[in-house]
């Protein structure tokens, strides 16, 4: 008798369970959707696939890309799938267009392409990036990936969306080992999964918010590992400006003139490249006025890590004669720190 | 009888009404969204950026030592721990007499028994590695690495992994206090975890979860220091299990990689559940392989408060080893041996083959696996007492307290344990 009350008792859950899964959970049309279905929903007709060219085994010939004018203007990241005469863009309707190149930016390694609008049907639904408050991001924010990631997503079929967080936001400081990431700006980490022809897609927030731009998977120098990361939407704006809007951009020139602190590394012959240990500074110099002594282990230069002395010549690549670094080193057991201001080297 | 199918059939139409009236929420994400940061907030003052320079480079896994680097000696740590007490790196060596100083040893004759040939390397090319079918050993960097504030004055707890290269400095970054530097206390390589003290004082000290109060299913939440610059990076995740590798750390499905190791592991009121670690079950690599794999470890520090005490006076501690080998045909009711290596403490105790071990410590032993449980969940160091049943005899006789020893470091180079089909990207894909 026990056991046929349990029988009992779990044939009547069962119809029930599988009715309150139904009311989440099933395809069917239902009301209200859950955000992360609306936001979708709503973001991809203005995301296309790409096909370009192809050839050697590693080179991937698709990408993603954003619609961002009613004249045909699509953004993606540059690649080298993207050959003139040989790139291809298939809409949200599986409709495929033949696109002409606009010439990449090269900071931050995008690149528009554009199809002729009269050949669409139906009007093209573009994103643009939004404003400053808008782009806005924290830490720990839901987001919303979209792209053709491993060429899953054929004619009409609609490209794939990953789901995730914010992991964080990394300052240049984060080093890459690729050689074709060009962007040295702030990026946008996410655990939202970036995987080839992912790229060139786009990351949302819930509230449908473009924030950015989705970059080749990242393999960093600082942790040896794989970083699916996406370039801010903000930062996309003078390329776009330029060269959707025709706004004139202001031409940025200098000319590189190497800096001198005065500084002497304790260096070894080796294989790699020791701790920055000072070896020697020169009276007079920039090393000399911020007071740094031999043996002094220098740690950090502004947000950059310092662990080798090749490291530490590669950051102040980045600077120019008369920048003021704020410099941190370690003497001891004490951890210093101050000011620098580089100069020229003297004749 | 009848009574109690009604409430059965009660209960059951009751749960679908409610879900019905809850019905789908389509903001829960932006709600959790607000509990998500709320619990980042709080985490964050306490989680630090631990930096570390020098050293030498390891490869960790397949090719390399599969428990990363052997620990070092215990070291001379001051007893005294009060507040006051006052850090000093170990005063100079006294300048040798040369009278005293040792005479080189003479040059020792190649000996005349033939050496063993030396095992072959792995076959770098492997078609197999060649395709990314086969995972590589992880190249460890030099890089950052994330830990958590342990007492106020400057106790610092971290993943062993941070001191993997034996660095030669490592500097703190507390944020919004500043940087220290550190000197390394104690460590328990079981735990993957190891402690280092700066010198700073009012630290904000988080709070910690006894594991007995988490449930699996519930949020956590890695959080890390590696990259970010405004705030520490975050991983969302569950508790898989609990318990695990002998009752030491909680499995996690967030993401964990060099770039959260040490870092928190957190529950939605930004209390610390663990501290996430890279390790293995079976203890036979790295674990680092397991990076961004959604398997995760996080080694519970509520329950260690005294471990760590010893941990702050220097001790290194490490899983026990009592030197028996067991045999698998036997199911039990106890665990037969079939060897006694002879440095284990068994053999020194006086166990040897044949004998049936049927208690450890007043706890009957199921079988094999069981006893395995009851002496790997200790550390080296620790006592046991045993009933052993010899064989053929019906007598039971009960040893005198066994002293565990620590489990032999074995630095293998290779192993079959498979890995989850997620780590071997194929070569090119990702431009690795």
């Amino acid at each position: 008798m026990r056991s046929m009350s349990v029988v009992l008792a779990v044939a009547a859950c069962l119809p029930a369970q599988k009715q309150d899964f139904g009311e989440a959970y099933s395809f069917d049309e239902r009301k209200p959707k859950s955000r992360v279905e609306q936001t979708v929903d709503e973001l991809l007709p203005s995301i296309v696939k790409i096909h370009g060219a192809s050839g050697l085994a590693t080179i991937n010939a698709y990408a993603t890309g954003i619609i961002v004018s009613d004249r045909g203007h699509i953004l993606t990241l540059d690649q080298i799938l993207l050959q003139a005469d040989r790139t291809r863009v298939v809409l949200y309707d599986g409709s495929v267009h033949d696109a002409i190149l606009y010439p990449a930016d090269e900071r931050l390694g995008v690149r528009l392409l554009k199809i002729s609008p009269e050949e669409v049907d139906g009007e093209l639904r573009p994103l643009w990036p939004p404003s400053e408050e808008e782009a806005r991001y924290r830490t720990g924010q839901f987001v919303v990936s979209l792209g053709n990631c491993f060429r899953l997503a054929e004619f009409s079929e609609k490209v794939s969306a990953t789901f995730g967080v914010v992991v964080g936001k990394a300052n240049t400081a984060l080093r890459y080992r690729m050689a074709d990431v060009k962007y040295d700006g702030d990026i946008i980490l996410t655990d939202a999964c970036n995987n080839p022809g992912h790229y060139g897609g786009g990351l949302f927030t819930l509230d449908g918010r473009w924030i950015g731009l989705n970059m080749r998977l990242l393999d960093s120098k600082e942790t040896n590992t794989m970083l699916s990361a996406a370039i801010p939407s903000r930062d996309l704006l003078p390329y776009l400006e330029e060269r959707v809007l025709g706004k004139a951009r202001e031409e940025v020139t200098t000319e590189k003139v190497p800096v001198w602190t005065g500084i002497r590394l304790f260096e070894q012959a080796g294989r790699r490249s020791p701790p920055a240990y000072v070896d020697r500074v020169k009276r007079g110099s920039p090393g000399k006025e911020l007071g740094l002594r031999i043996d002094d282990l220098i740690v950090r230069i502004d947000d950059f890590s310092i662990r080798s002395c090749a490291e530490f010549r590669r950051v102040l690549e980045k600077y120019k004669p008369g920048d003021t670094v704020r410099v941190m080193w370690k003497r001891g057991t004490r951890v210093m720190e101050g000011e620098m201001k580089l100069a020229e080297e003297p004749k | 009888m009848r009574v109690r199918r009604l409430v059965f059939g009660l209960l059951a139409t009751a749960a679908p009404l409610c879900a019905q009236q809850a019905g789908v929420d389509p903001d829960e994400f932006l709600r959790l969204e607000a509990v998500l940061q709320s619990a980042l907030d709080k985490a964050a003052p306490y989680v630090v950026t631990v930096e570390t320079f020098g050293g030498t480079r390891r490869t960790l896994g397949k090719d390399g030592p599969m428990d990363g680097p052997a620990p070092p000696k215990p070291r001379q740590m001051p007893p005294k721990l009060d507040k006051d007490h006052e850090w000093r790196w170990l005063p100079p060596p006294a300048p040798l007499d040369p009278e005293k100083a040792p005479k080189p040893e003479p040059e020792k004759l190649p000996s005349p028994v033939p050496m063993p040939e030396p095992k072959p390397k792995p076959d770098r090319d492997d078609p197999k590695k060649k395709l990314g079918l086969v995972a590589g050993g992880f190249q460890q960097t030099q890089g950052k690495t994330s830990g958590i504030i342990l007492t106020s004055d400057g106790w610092i707890l971290l993943s062993r992994f941070a001191l993997n290269l034996d660095p030669t400095t490592i500097l703190i970054n507390v944020p919004e206090v500043g940087t220290f530097h550190a000197i390394r206390g104690g460590e328990d390589t079981s735990r993957g975890i190891a402690l280092v003290k700066i010198d700073a004082e009012d630290l904000p000290v988080p709070e910690f979860v006894h594991p007995d109060d988490v449930h699996v299913g519930q949020w956590a939440f890695a959080l890390g220091r590696t990259f970010a610059s405004d705030g520490p990076t975050v991983h969302l995740g569950i508790v898989s299990a609990k318990n695990r590798l002998f009752g030491r750390a909680l499995q996690i499905d967030a993401y964990t990689s060099p770039a959260n190791y040490g870092g928190a592991v957190v529950d939605i009121h930004g209390r610390v559940l663990g501290i996430a670690v890279p390790l293995s079950p079976s203890g036979r690599n790295a674990g680092v392989e397991w990076y961004d794999s959604g398997i995760g470890f996080a080694t519970t520090i509520a329950d260690i408060m005294p471990l760590l005490e010893r941990m702050q006076q220097g001790q290194i501690l490490q899983r026990a080893w009592l030197g028996v080998q067991l045999s698998t045909k036997h199911l039990g009711p106890g665990a037969r041996i079939t060897g006694t290596p002879k440095d284990g403490a068994a053999a020194q105790a006086g166990l040897r083959k044949g004998d049936t071990i049927m208690k450890v410590d007043g706890i009957d032993v199921m079988n094999g696996p069981h006893f395995q449980m009851l002496v790997s969940s200790r550390l080296g160091g620790d006592v046991c007492t045993l009933v052993v049943q010899r064989r053929r005899s019906d007598e039971l006789f009960e040893t005198g307290p066994i002293t565990l020893l620590d489990a032999p470091w074995s630095e293998q180079t290779s192993g079959n344990e498979e890995l989850p089909a997620s780590f071997s990207l194929p070569e090119g894909e990702g431009g690795r």
